[in-house]
């Protein structure tokens, strides 16, 4: 093979700077910084709970975008389609991920430290109608029938992406008519400085982390498809060569 | 022969087929009679008056929502008999007026099963709205829309899928959250006769806006899904 | 806080606490690994 890509040479020292980064900042989060005043250590979860919920946000777009580039290239240039399909699909599982993530850690800080499990407040529910959609959207993928995957997965993204904000303010308008419990907290609630370090160690490592699965799974699907273009091509050339 | 020719060509198919067999209509007033009678006997509606007007409009929407799921996968369905589906591939109509013939088709059925099931709402739950009847006209078809035009485009969409019938439930509760949720408080809203008209006002025109966004995304987006291969 | 408290399942702060870090590290750890285990059975393409 020629010179190996960018990804493979930067493969391992990603993984080591972002589980050196998380090792560091799983430090800082239990160990250093104090228990927060209100909440106690059950705050910690935020450490956590916190980059997930952002990342969970950032990577659905990278997967509408490359559902929208696969659906520009799809006639014209099979090739980088392919390649966009790849990083739509690993994008969606990455959301995934994190979205669950973002969930149940929630859900678990929620039940600590206001003493109910789940509210139907806009930032839940769009967590949660998100974490469907890409489940929708994987089920979708599994399912569909050769050739048509990826066009109609490209579809259900698009769909998502008008979906979710819909979701967010008509919830939000709902709910400055008929109050609820609404779980504070996030990045715009005003953070104590002491509180700084371990959220900004957190944000560093969990993205690294998240581009390194990202590219990780970017590169599995890739060579999936180097597979089965190959075998494709052999089959075209073994049925050309069929006696006359 | 222009658009709405072709239009009108389609939604006769799709009637015409319909009334031959009558196999979606019937599925759906059965469906609905069923979950009609399961909450009638749940809980005791001449006892509870307040509990039934504030329960009743979700149980509607749940009736019909369900009731829509299943005629949705079949409307499809009959265009993969006989290859007629690349047929119409082929055809030189727009793929859009196959899509909207259809989506007004289901429509038209829902409606129809919507006329028969609000009487017997009525009856079965001891109904009477404090609020303004009249706005049900509004927040009914508007609502079903919703429904229906996101379920045919999805049944659509999965339908060469293996286990379509998991596909469409799955894909219609998120997309149509946000319409569901302006239907059944504006309903709701109706019978209590407890939400002011500012805010029934704003639920129809979310849902009017939801309606017209998530149309224009299924007429624009249907051609690609026809033409996935 | 130190190792010993972090540890302690004596009150639900603590145990949400510690069952929060424990899913994350599972969920992360258990994707990391089903990527790992595709890698290694996927077929190098020999072109």
């Amino acid at each position: 093979m020629s010179r190996p890509s960018i990804l493979r040479i930067a493969a391992w020292p990603w993984l080591i700077a972002s589980l050196a980064v998380l090792v560091y900042a799983f430090r800082e989060a239990i160990f250093i910084v104090p228990a927060d005043a209100a909440q106690g250590d059950a705050g910690r979860i935020f450490y956590y709970h916190v980059p997930s919920a952002m990342l969970s946000l950032v990577f659905p777009y990278i997967n509408f975008l490359a559902s929208l580039a696969y659906l520009g290239w799809r006639r014209r240039d099979p090739l980088k389609a392919l390649a966009a399909d790849a990083l739509a699909l690993s994008a969606a599982e990455v959301t995934l991920v994190f979205t669950s993530i973002c969930l149940l850690t929630g859900m678990l800080w929620g039940r600590a430290t206001w003493g109910i499990w789940w509210t139907w407040d806009e930032r839940l529910t769009s967590e949660l109608l998100l974490w469907l959609l890409y489940a929708a959207y994987l089920t979708v993928r599994r399912y569909s029938s050769a050739g048509q995957t990826q066009t109609i997965a490209a579809v259900l993204s698009v769909f998502a992406a008008i979906d979710v904000p819909i979701v967010y303010m008509s919830i939000r308008w709902w709910r400055t008519q008929h109050p609820a419990p609404v779980f504070f907290g996030g990045p715009d609630s005003g953070m104590d400085p002491s509180m700084l370090p371990a959220f900004v160690w957190n944000i560093i490592g969990w993205s690294l982390w998240g581009i390194f699965i990202l590219g990780f799974r970017y590169a599995i699907e890739r060579r999936r498809q180097a597979t089965e273009q190959e075998a494709a091509l052999h089959a075209i050339e073994a049925s050309l060569e069929t006696p006359q | 022969m222009n658009y709405l020719g072709h239009l009108l060509t389609h939604l006769r198919k799709d009637l015409r087929l319909e009334w031959r067999s009558r196999d979606s209509i019937n599925g759906m007033l059965f469906f609905a009679l069923l979950v009609v009678v399961v909450f009638g006997l749940a809980f005791d509606p001449t006892g509870y008056p307040t509990t039934t007007r504030q329960v009743t409009g979700a149980i509607l929407w749940v009736a019909l929502l369900f009731a829509s799921i299943t005629a949705l996968n079949q409307s499809w369905t009959r265009e993969l008999r006989n290859q007629v589906l690349e047929a119409q591939r082929m055809a030189p109509a727009p793929a859009s007026t196959l899509f909207l013939g259809k989506a007004l088709a289901n429509m038209l059925f829902v409606l129809v099963v919507e006329a028969v099931m609000t009487p017997i709402f009525v009856v079965f739950f001891n109904l009477h709205p404090l609020g303004n009847t009249w706005l049900l006209a509004l927040i009914l078809p508007l609502g079903t829309w919703a429904l229906v035009v996101n379920g045919t485009f999805f049944a659509a969409l999965g339908l060469r899928a293996r286990n379509r019938e998991l596909l469409l439930p799955l894909l219609l509760l998120p997309v149509t959250l946000p319409a569901l949720l302006a239907m059944v408080q504006a309903t709701t809203g109706v019978l209590n006769g407890d939400l002011d008209p500012i805010q029934i006002n704003t639920w129809l025109k979310q849902l009017a806006g939801y309606d017209i966004i998530f149309t224009t995304a299924c007429i624009l987006l249907f051609e690609t899904v026809l033409n996935a291969e | 806080m130190t190792w010993h408290s972090f540890l302690n399942l004596s009150t639900l702060e603590n145990r949400h606490l510690l069952a929060a870090y424990i899913t994350v590290w599972t969920i992360q750890g258990g994707y990391f690994a089903w990527m790992a285990w595709q890698w290694r059975h996927t077929k190098r393409p020999r072109l």
